[in-house]
């Protein structure tokens, strides 16, 4: 392998990286705060990613893309606080097995309504970032960069807002101690809807952002939550910063998993061996904590 | 079931019987409709094994159901071996696959677990998906039957009989004493550790099974569909035997066929038409079952029940009356106890040594919870721990149990050194617990917990054959009526007051014929009448049974009037020991308690 295909493939995994991390960072974010696995987190990233696509190919590229990523994480995360009210505030505290099917039951209906609203046939949409950069002879799209960008912009932001804000403090605190926290006068129910809601809204980010560079259909929900959990158990579920590494982990292997003829088409299961390698070696992944 | 069983039977003939009235339906097409109810049926029970009666969700079954049908299909086509050598290899490769990757999946526990067996089931179907020249990619890969098996009526009642056979040996592994473990795991895996059962063993025990008939599923499918598509292994088609179990209900045996007979028959009538709202609609029952009916639809008889409970409350409110009644006569037998007591006191020092802790301690990064703790209890001794709040007291209790392994020091019990052995393997040698919060197994029944606890002691949980229910049940009923639950022994344990709960817990230690019980405050959390109460039982079943007892309290009432040797704790380390004169007068334990007091109040 040259240096520039190095390159080139550093760049696709980073790029994969990107997208996944937006999505499996929300994942981790209600995992962390709410004990809950979200199975219908990966529906909420296809509404946005048709919603996207629609919108912005009715406008016109640009504009249109812009507009309808903004709308589509609006739809993703009021999606989500109706789920989060109607569903998942009769699930908290019952055992995983109710949570699981809980949610599973709810992408079951999502899936159904996209494909009633959206039909079964894959979208496109053209990238409202064209052109390309030509370096080491490979070209790169521009939008790839741009969603490697965005990605680290997101992930800063879930940061601080983790890390430096009121709201943040009151997620942290509801993780050790909900009822505490509900007794220093926080309206722990309402936070919950919030940081849901925001995980939501991470789902259709991620939707949002990678329509352009993938065909949209009504499987990419199982296909991304499938990744967006090898991330979060590989980095541990309930850690922002797990969640970064996980998907350079994925995004890595997936990309020069697809370059070497040999492994091209174990790729995807060489995601899962490590997935798998993981959990027996650190059962609560590379940056998570035991649950209490 | 013996319905079902006529119904199955019936189905050919119905078939065409229909077709004669009613020329446009075909009865073949009826007939393909009542074989692939069958082989769903199959299918969902073997999940169910898991799902009802350990508690394991599994994403995937579905992969172990495709392995099958992939086996018989390579076997029978690829190396041109004989049908039926072809259809036995289905069960035996989807058992081989299941226990391996059952080996890695169990390494990890629940919501693990589940994420595990997505990435095993992505592992799979990748394999299948990707090693084109074996298995044929995304074309999947097609057979012919043999002639005989060729008619559609004769593959219905092939495929009838072979899942009729399946579903009676799962029926009588449910049934058995290895079937009472597993529902013992569902119901409290830490309890069922504590009784003795080995959890991980028999979960991977019971994956291997569920996939062994996933595998003869997988193979009976094939029989009908004649082809065999990667997609089968995907993660997302482990929704059909969820649903189907959710639909018939997890809690009975035969529910999931139920289940299978409703999800075809909605599958034929809405999904040909509306194929995007037929998967809004299992959502939609998903979510429902879940949310409302815990144990699917064959469960809603419960839902009823407890409405009707709700109803009748009222009325049992006048209940405790007769019971302080009894109170009464019974604390006339607490006085007598007592008296006895004072004879025995003195055997107590030349009692058999039975619990020995040399040098204990246990730190957590810089913590010392236990601190060099050197300890002897006797045979017949009623051993207290006291110490203020953080004296470590409950991590003793774990390090004794195996629930924590010490950093140090020697735990021996009646001879055997026993340090930081598994939990399961130190209940065997007779050590039984009380826990600090109150674990029993909330949907048995009070006599089945009993039972299921003395089926783990006696070394019968490893039978998948017998009927659990009947084995140990007059035993059980004795020990029942000797903790005063007589009258409760067919009610679910969890509908008991905190009180009865802690008796049974009691009760569970006794029927683990544990020498030593360790009770974790046993009166935490109780009124002083339920305190009086339970103390009262612990001291009659301790001189009527002749057990050792070794408890930590803080109520020090209960203390001195129940213990015969006190040990005092104070910051991971044995302070003093002695009968509870010695204690009482010692001015060491009085600082603590005082300093622990004026922290208090200092807090305050």
């Amino acid at each position: 392998m040259t240096p520039g295909q190095v390159l080139l493939f550093t760049v696709g995994g980073l790029s994969n990286a990107a997208y996944l991390f937006i999505v499996a960072a929300g994942l981790s974010l209600v995992f962390g705060a709410l004990r809950v696995i979200n199975m219908a987190h990966g529906s909420l990233y296809m509404v946005a990613a048709f919603v996207t696509v629609v919108i912005a190919n009715q406008l016109g590229a640009g504009l249109g893309f812009w507009g309808g990523l903004l709308v589509a994480v609006a739809v993703a995360g009021a999606i989500g606080g109706v789920v989060e009210v109607l569903v998942l505030r009769r699930v908290y505290g019952r055992e995983h097995l109710v949570q699981l099917l809980g949610t599973y039951a709810v992408s079951l209906v999502v899936a159904g309504g996209v494909r009633i609203v959206f039909g079964p046939n894959y979208r496109t949409v053209a990238s409202p970032i064209p052109g390309h950069l030509d370096l080491a002879g490979y070209s790169y799209a521009s939008y790839s960069l741009f969603m490697i960008a965005g990605a680290i912009v997101i992930g800063a932001g879930v940061w601080t807002m983790l890390y430096r804000t009121n709201l943040g403090r009151n997620i942290r605190a509801a993780v050790s101690d909900p009822d505490l926290l509900n007794a220093t006068g926080v309206n722990v129910t309402r936070l919950y809807t919030t940081v849901f809601v925001i995980g939501a809204g991470l789902a259709g980010l991620g939707g949002s952002i990678v329509a352009p560079s993938q065909a949209v259909g009504s499987s990419i929900d199982t296909d991304v939550l499938v990744l967006a959990f090898a991330i979060s158990v590989i980095g541990g579920l309930g850690s922002i910063v797990g969640s970064a590494v996980g998907a350079l982990i994925v995004g890595m292997v997936i990309s020069f998993g697809l370059v070497i003829p040999q492994t091209n088409p174990f790729a995807l299961a060489f995601v899962f061996i490590i997935m798998t390698a993981v959990l027996i070696v650190r059962p609560h992944g590379l940056f998570g904590r035991p649950e209490s | 079931m013996v319905l079902l069983a006529l119904f199955v039977v019936a189905v050919p003939p119905l078939a065409g019987q229909y077709e004669n009235l009613n020329p446009d339906a075909s009865s073949r097409y009826l007939i393909f409709l009542g074989t692939s109810a069958l082989v769903l049926a199959l299918w969902a029970i073997s999940y169910n094994l898991m799902l009802g009666y350990t508690g394991m969700v599994s994403f995937a079954h579905a992969a172990y159901f495709g392995v099958g049908a992939y086996a018989l299909a390579l076997i029978f086509k690829r190396y041109e071996l004989p049908f039926f050598v072809a259809l036995a290899a289905a069960p035996v490769v989807g058992a081989i696959v299941g226990l391996i990757t059952g080996l890695v999946a169990l390494r990890a526990v629940r919501l693990y677990f589940s994420l595990l067996t997505l990435a095993i089931s992505q592992l799979l179907f990748s394999i299948v998906f990707q090693w084109y020249d074996f298995t044929g990619g995304d074309n999947g890969i097609s057979i012919t039957l043999p002639d005989q098996l060729n008619d559609y009526t004769t593959l219905y009642y092939f495929t009838a009989a072979v899942v009729v056979v399946c579903l009676l040996l799962m029926f009588v592994i449910v049934r058995s004493p290895f079937g009472a473990a597993l529902l013992s795991i569902r119901e409290n895996r830490d309890r069922a550790a504590s009784i003795g059962i080995n959890v991980r063993a028999y979960e991977l025990a019971v994956y291997t099974v569920a996939s062994l008939f996933a595998g003869v599923a997988g193979g009976l499918f094939i029989m009908y569909q004649q082809q065999a598509y990667p997609e089968m292994l995907y993660w997302t088609a482990n929704a059909q035997p969820v649903v189907v179990s959710l639909l018939g209900g997890t809690t009975t045996f035969l529910g999931p066929a139920v289940g299978a007979l409703i999800y075809v028959a909605l599958d034929n009538a809405i999904a040909k038409q509306f194929p995007y709202q037929f998967d809004i609609i299992l959502g939609a029952i998903v979510l429902g079952v879940v949310l409302a009916v815990p144990g699917g639809i064959s469960d809603a008889p419960s839902v009823f029940l407890r409405l009707r409970e709700r109803f009748h409350r009222g009325e049992k409110a006048e209940a405790p009356a007769a019971e302080s009644t009894g109170e009464a006569i019974r604390m006339i037998d607490v006085r007598k106890a007592l008296e006895s007591e004072a004879i025995q006191a003195e055997a107590v020092h030349s009692g058999k040594m039975l619990l020995r802790l040399e040098n204990l301690s246990k730190r957590f990064g810089g913590l010392r919870a236990v601190d060099d703790v050197s300890l002897e209890v006797r045979q017949g001794d009623r051993h207290a721990i006291i110490g203020p709040n953080g004296a470590g007291k409950s991590t003793l209790f774990n390090l004794i149990t195996g629930r924590l392994k010490p950093s140090a020091g020697k735990v021996t019990f009646d001879g055997r050194e026993i340090t930081g052995k598994p939990p399961h393997v130190i209940a065997r040698t007779g050590i039984g617990r009380a826990f600090q919060i109150t674990t029993i197994f909330p949907k048995l029944t009070v006599r089945q917990n009993l039972q299921y606890a003395m089926l783990a002691h006696g070394g019968y949980t490893m039978r998948p054959f017998g009927v659990a229910n009947r084995m140990f049940r007059n035993e059980a009923q004795e020990l029942v009526e000797a903790v005063g639950l007589g009258p409760w022994a067919d009610l679910p344990a969890g509908q008991l007051s905190h009180g009865d709960q802690r008796a049974i817990e009691i009760a569970i230690s006794l029927a683990l014929g544990s020498k030593l019980v360790l009770l974790d405050e046993p009166t935490a959390g109780m009124s002083a009448y339920e305190t009086d109460k339970a103390m009262e039982l612990v001291r009659r079943l301790a001189t009527e049974r002749h057990l050792t007892l070794l408890f930590c309290e803080h109520d020090m009432a209960v203390v001195f009037t129940t213990a015969r040797t006190i040990t005092v704790m104070h910051q991971g380390r044995v302070l003093t020991a002695g009968t509870p004169d010695e204690i009482r007068r010692n001015p060491d334990v009085q600082k603590v308690y005082l300093g622990e007091l004026e922290e208090e109040e200092l807090g305050a």
